[in-house]
């Protein structure tokens, strides 16, 4: 039955092609538009750490004096973060900040470039869950006792050492010899969740080396750094002994009663703290710590701007307006075939037949706007990357879209079909059966 | 004259048609009073002056590697250099590019004491040398530009001077000459020296993007500015990274583009926006003449006997035209007047939630006024259909 009236739908669409062809194209602009803003939406709003998002914890501390900032810096100072490393008490952590220099090798062809480095701890690779082609992490102990170590990313093993293995071989960042540990495969979580203050959007980091080293090797720091005094700078040891913040503080906490714990934890520390001056804020202990999740942490980062919400929210109305549009449209269709309808129902077809073929029309035509509505889709998101250069990790339409668009169309037009098929299948036979 | 009265109760009569098309009316007016009034704004946002002369400014960043290069002495040599390199008409270090979205931003204290003094609104603070002002191509309005001998090694060293955007200058001392004023940083003073009409900071969308601060300090071994004419830039690349490689080769010499392009780079997100929602304005007004195309067609089917009745009893084609037009000016206007609310209601949400000004009036009222034009155009060509409809039709089949 289903399939015959899909037969009925295509006869009365190619029966009135303008018009059919009219509404077609009234869903697949709503559903192209909702398609486009609606992917580059999730895709800002979609959080990579799956499972993870409630296990990885940042941290942040109330460490400014009062009448100062009026909430949490996503950053935190050096001195917390040694502390908490210190501390040792969650089963994974790394404090990690920005940094950058010139890269060489032993091969006096290949010309120096400037690479942006990830300084970090060897739990860093754990925690984010980075996959590795070749080597390993650095041994646990570099974390605390500094060596020239660093890990590397496919694409700059591939540039620099042709793509081998290359465990064991020296890089010269800012011409000092670092020993190639490990080379991690393609991986570039979208958003950057683990450090979005430095472009949210931006690739995950060629070049990772040890954070115990930032403070022998005094790397400059290429993200933000805020302070909520004024603090003289004259060297590097002045900023490590600051109360400026900029570094992030990452925990891995597997359990409840872990983060619980620690939780626990951050606030005797921030007790012991005020004890010795700083602090100095009148907020207690408890308040001055926070401890975000993934999908927490990446709302106060405001991953996704405002921007965006709105256009979501302007592209749902947009729908809505094609909605009724192929709701007039269609009204004017089917009343226009009453007359046939009058005969069908003559000669015996029932109301709910009447109502089910009419609305499988609409699931058809609702199909192929959703089709050409892809389309369209597809074809928006290609121009957002090429005209304005939005990272490639939006524009790409997501999988789930195959799925979501071909449900909001029929779904839509479904919707748009109830109130005519309705009023096309009370038409009473006798009216049309006289007139003929 | 109109008749108005018995199209009114022939619309309240057939209801689904009519309200169908109020309600795509009501919508449309929302939709697109607001994104209009988006539109508008960001326009405005970015068409606002920097003060700096964007197309002429070449910017780059030299980043020396060598640890054995003694960056101060060597930022004195690379200016030197770039200064004497042909068509650059002036050449600066500096710390932070304008309008970049990156960059040093501070407050000062308006006395010495921190516990007691006021201090001033978050301002871009710029490092920079005698040559910036000209550098950049600012206006010097009031005051003077530092001295070559005025210019600091470091932010720490005293003699601190200022050269003020005039917008900072006046929302720290209003109405008051800012020259020769004091700011502190603790008990140290930094004497203001120069105001210059206009100067941008670097982040665009900052409250705070018309105060800024030029403090003299040469500050070694990130970025450069040189000002050239736009279509010597190329070639200037070229001869830059030349002359700095031969003077010393330890460094990556990288970055270049104008102020210009930076600044196109910082508004991409708003030129963005207002291409989506332009693009969304004019589907929605195409699909909505559309939608009226369509139901007038089929208002004319459904009528064609009423239609020829009445061209029997002596109505003139032009009364069947103004029939139609009457008809769908009447739901237009209501549909507008209701839209338009919608429109401000929808506006006050947005600005709740977000980071948007109120909706001005304006804007929905220019919206039902081009409604009315499309109602015009979507309704004339079928009701001029309509109006060729034979007397002879009313007699038929009845």
């Amino acid at each position: 039955m289903f399939l015959y009236y899909v037969d009925l739908a295509w006869r009365s669409i190619r029966k009135t092609p303008i018009l059919s062809l009219l509404m077609v194209l009234a869903i697949s602009v709503g559903i192209g538009i909702t398609i486009t803003t609606l992917n580059v939406y999730s895709m800002m709003a979609y959080n990579p750490a799956g499972e993870r998002s409630e296990q990885l914890n940042a941290i942040q501390l109330w460490s400014q004096g009062p009448d100062s900032w009026d909430d949490f810096h996503r950053l935190v100072t050096y001195q917390d973060a040694m502390n908490l490393r210190k501390g040792n008490v969650a089963p994974a952590q790394a404090a990690m900040f920005r940094s950058g220099m010139a890269v060489q090798t032993d091969d006096p062809e290949v010309l120096p470039r400037l690479q942006g480095i990830r300084v970090t701890d060897g739990d860093f690779f754990k925690m984010f869950e980075v996959p590795f082609v070749y080597g390993n992490r650095w041994d646990k102990a570099v974390d605390l006792d500094p060596a020239y170590q660093a890990v590397i990313g496919e694409k700059l093993n591939q540039k620099l050492f042709g793509g081998e293995n290359s465990v064991g071989k020296t890089i010269y960042l800012n011409r000092k010899p670092y020993q190639v540990v490990g080379v991690i495969g393609d991986w570039n979580p979208q958003p950057k969740y683990y450090d979005p203050t430095s472009g949210a959007f931006a690739k995950s980091e060629q070049i990772y080396i040890p954070f115990s080293l930032a403070a022998n090797e005094e790397f400059s720091v290429w993200g933000n750094s805020s302070g909520w005094k004024h603090e003289p700078m004259n060297n590097y040891q002045d900023r490590l002994n600051s109360e400026k913040v900029w570094l992030e503080y990452w925990t891995y906490l597997p359990t409840p009663e872990d983060r619980a714990a620690y939780k626990n934890y951050l606030a005797n520390y921030v007790e012991q703290q005020k004890e010795l001056g700083r602090f100095t804020d009148n907020k207690s202990p408890v308040d001055s710590v926070l401890m975000s999740n993934v999908d927490g942490w990446l709302e106060r980062s405001h991953v996704v701007p405002e921007d965006n919400k709105i256009l979501v929210g302007l592209s749902a109305l947009f729908l809505s307006v094609c909605l009724i549009n192929i709701l007039g449209l269609m009204l004017t269709k089917f009343l226009k075939r009453a007359p046939e309808v009058g005969v069908r129902r003559a000669i015996g077809a029932s109301r709910g037949q009447i109502f089910s073929q009419y609305m499988v029309e609409v699931g058809v035509i609702g199909l192929f706007g959703g089709l050409v509505g892809l389309l369209w889709a597809w074809g928006a998101l290609y121009a957002l990357s090429a005209r304005f250069g939005v990272a490639e990790g939006l524009t790409h339409l997501s999988m789930s879209m195959w799925l979501i668009t071909p449900t909001i169309a029929v779904g839509t037009a479904l919707l748009a079909g109830l109130y005519p098929a309705w009023v096309v299948c009370r038409t009473k036979p006798s009216v049309y059966l006289k007139s003929q | 004259m109109l008749n108005i009265k018995p199209i009114f109760s022939s619309l309240l009569r057939s209801k689904s048609g009519p309200v169908l098309l109020l309600v795509q009316i009501i919508l449309s007016v929302a939709i697109v009073a607001n994104a209009s009034f988006i539109i508008h704004e960001r326009l405005e946002m970015m068409q606002r002056d920097s003060g700096i002369n964007e197309e002429e400014v070449l910017t780059f960043s030299v980043f020396n590697f060598d640890p054995s290069i003694d960056g101060e002495q060597q930022n004195k040599i690379d200016q030197q250099i770039l200064r004497g390199l042909p068509n650059v008409q002036a050449a600066t270090s500096t710390n932070m590019l304008p309008l970049s979205g990156s960059g040093w931003s501070s407050t000062l204290n308006l006395g010495p004491d921190p516990e007691t003094a006021k201090s001033t609104p978050q301002f871009a603070m710029y490092l920079g040398t005698e040559h910036t002002v000209k550098t950049l191509g600012l206006k010097l309005i009031e005051g003077r530009n530092f001295y070559a001998d005025e210019i600091n090694k470091s932010v720490n060293d005293p003699g601190k001077l200022a050269i003020i955007s005039k917008a900072f200058g006046e929302a720290v001392w209003p109405g008051e000459s800012a020259v020769g004023k004091l700011l502190y940083v603790d008990d140290e003073q930094l004497e203001v020296i120069g105001v210059v009409e206009k100067f941008q900071g670097a982040w665009v969308d900052s409250d705070e993007l018309e105060y800024s601060v030029i403090h003299n300090v040469d500050f070694a071994g990130y970025s450069y500015m040189v000002r050239a004419e736009p279509g010597q830039h190329e070639a200037l690349q070229d001869a830059i990274t030349k002359a700095l490689m031969k003077e010393n080769p330890n460094r990556v010499i990288d970055d270049f583009q104008s102020v210009a392009e930076v600044k196109k780079r910082s508004y991409r997100d708003h030129e963005l926006m207002i291409t989506v929602l332009s693009m969304m304005v004019v589907l929605l007004l195409l699909i909505t003449s559309l939608g009226l195309t369509g139901m007038v067609m089929f208002n004319i089917q459904r009528r064609t006997k009423q239609i020829g009745t009445r061209r029997a009893l002596g109505a003139t084609k032009g009364d069947i035209l103004s029939l139609f037009l009457v008809e769908n000016y009447l739901i237009c206007l209501s549909g507008g007047v209701l839209g338009a609310s919608l429109a401000v209601l929808l506006g006050q949400q947005l600005m709740k939630y977000y980071d948007l000004p109120q909706l001005n009036l304006i804007y929905p009222l220019m919206t039902v006024v081009g409604m009315m034009l499309v109602t015009t155009v979507a309704v004339v060509l079928p009701a001029r259909k309509a109006a060729n409809i034979s007397p002879a039709m009313a007699t038929r089949s009845v």
